[in-house]
């Protein structure tokens, strides 16, 4: 871990507009023009969020359901425009890495590494080269070229997680993502090169709710509650402060 | 196989990852239209030649119109004006359609609009293929006007790109606009004088010149390929003006509004 700056975010807040749904058509508009309803709701998800993270450091942030993780992610790849005055610098590219992500299902596997290799800045002829790795990492050399969505959900995990690994980007965002995916095998397989390999001196943020995970690997934690920054340090002192938030609103009796 | 095609063109093209991902964006768009990689080609390329085929049957035998070679004259209008409303409607739902990237890698949005663009041109490539083919079928000879045609193409081209990126932003407020923009491409498409000629219209209606940019570029089309004669330089000005305000008024204000129509998906 070195003393460069990956990530910077300084006052972050982000408000979301919800907009009735049906102020969103024109022909509501033409015929209530000056209705109540068009009125817009603002929901303040994400306020005044401070951290910096370094280069090759594992970072992680926990919060209850819906307490703002993913908008936050979403800010730092850029896909959200945070609210005025907000800083986000961020230092190289970025790939997020989450369940759903970046395949399109009517594309062959072969398309999809093609596009999101490219996407990252990849040419054809490096995507050429670590090409068979992914695929024999993912054991589906007979299907390189059969539409993603005719995989079964084991084969489709191995070949996103095989596509994680190989990726070269300088950030990583991993959402509920981490090794251990597919059938025994894999797992054992995929558990031993993401601990091995892949987590060594890469830059990565990662939210999840497995605390053994954020207590193993993370240097430093992000605590966040209903949008707010509620703390911030070593995994030690912030998984407590997690587990208090539960206890503090306690969940009501059955 | 289209690659294996334009492989000779591609190898000598020096390495350059924005280009590649724009060209296999439009190919794999076009590869799922027309989906099985060998026959999908064989598809492509028969569909506009029945097209034009049953054209001509339709309007020398059951509407009996006396005007020469109508059939190739309609044609000529039909697939730019298809290739413009096939741009901009796909345009509409694009960044839903390409959701799954752009949620979760970040780079520069306006690369999928240029190989949408391209993918839309693709198959516009095969039509004017067929029609090329018809053209000279019939006997009509070509002349060194015909080299005026990449002029028109790229002001088609920038026109979709621009039209496309507007149109993304306007649903952003009005999600009902594809209702809309239907009736609006139906009123383009019987201005654009693509069943009788453009000058009637332009006599008729003159602000349709720049109201209605395919009015000059289907005319010029058929001065080119189908008359022999140069295009008419006033009305080719006036579309490229057309075409590049479009296109920058679509850059800025995709620019401006996108990430709240990226909010919204």
């Amino acid at each position: 871990m070195s003393n460069e700056v990956a990530i910077e975010v300084k006052n972050l807040s982000k408000t979301f507009a919800m907009i009735n749904k049906e102020s969103r058509q024109l022909r509501e508009k033409l015929l209530r023009p000056f209705s109540t309803k068009h009125k817009v709701k603002e929901i303040k998800a994400l306020d005044n969020i401070n951290f910096t993270v370094n280069k090759g450091e594992f970072f992680g942030i926990i919060g209850k359901n819906g307490c703002g993780k993913s908008t936050l992610l979403n800010c730092i790849m850029g896909s959200l425009r945070p609210d005025k005055g907000s800083i986000v610098n961020t230092e190289g590219k970025i790939i997020r890495l989450a369940l759903g992500m970046g395949f399109d299902p009517n594309l062959s596997a072969r398309d999809n590494i093609y596009i999101n290799g490219s996407i990252l800045g990849l040419t054809f002829r490096e995507i050429g080269d670590i090409f068979d790795n992914i695929v024999e990492f993912a054991e589906l050399e007979r299907f390189v070229d059969v539409p993603v969505k005719q995989y079964s959900s084991g084969m489709q995990a191995k070949l996103k997680f095989s596509v994680a690994i190989h990726a070269k980007a300088d950030i990583f965002l991993m959402d509920e993502f981490f090794g251990g995916v597919g059938d025994i095998n894999f797992r054992k397989k995929s558990t031993k090169v993401f601990n091995d390999t892949f987590l060594d001196g890469r830059t990565i943020v990662h939210v999840t709710h497995q605390l053994e995970t954020i207590k193993k690997h993370c240097q430093r934690v992000l605590v966040i509650d209903q949008g707010k920054q509620v703390g911030l340090g070593h995994p030690d002192e912030m998984i407590p402060l997690y587990a208090s938030l539960f206890t503090k609103h306690a969940a009501p009796k059955i | 196989m289209i690659n294996t095609l334009l492989r000779p063109i591609l190898e000598r093209i020096p390495e350059n990852n924005r280009v590649e991902r724009i060209w296999k964006l439009a190919q794999v768009d076009f590869k799922k239209r027309y989906y099985n990689d060998k026959l999908g080609l064989f598809w492509a390329l028969l569909n506009p030649l029945f097209k034009i085929a049953i054209y001509y049957m339709v309007f020398t035998f059951v509407f009996q119109i006396n005007i020469e070679h109508y059939a190739i004259f309609l044609f000529a209008g039909l697939i730019l004006w298809m290739a413009w409303t096939e741009a901009s409607t796909k345009g509409l739902s694009l960044i839903n359609t390409k959701r799954y990237l752009i949620e979760n890698i970040k780079f520069n949005h306006i690369d999928l609009y240029i190989s949408l663009t391209i993918s839309v041109f693709i198959g516009f490539a095969f039509n004017l293929a067929a029609y090329l083919v018809f053209v000279a079928a019939v006997g009509i000879p070509f002349t060194f006007n015909l080299l005026y045609m990449p002029l028109i193409l790229i002001n088609v081209f920038i026109l979709c790109i621009g039209s496309a990126m507007i149109l993304t932003v306007i649903q952003i407020y009005f999600k009902d606009i594809k209702h809309l923009w239907a009736i609006i491409t139906l009123a383009g498409f019987w201005s654009s004088g693509i069943f009788r000629r453009g000058e009637l219209f332009l006599e008729a209606f003159p602000p349709l010149r720049v109201i209605n940019p395919f009015v000059g570029i289907v005319m010029n089309m058929r001065a080119i390929s189908f008359d022999g004669i140069g295009p008419d330089w006033s009305l080719m000005g006036i579309n490229y003006a057309t075409g590049i305000v479009v296109l920058i008024v679509g850059i800025i204000s995709y620019k401006k509004f996108s990430h709240k129509a990226i909010e919204m998906l």
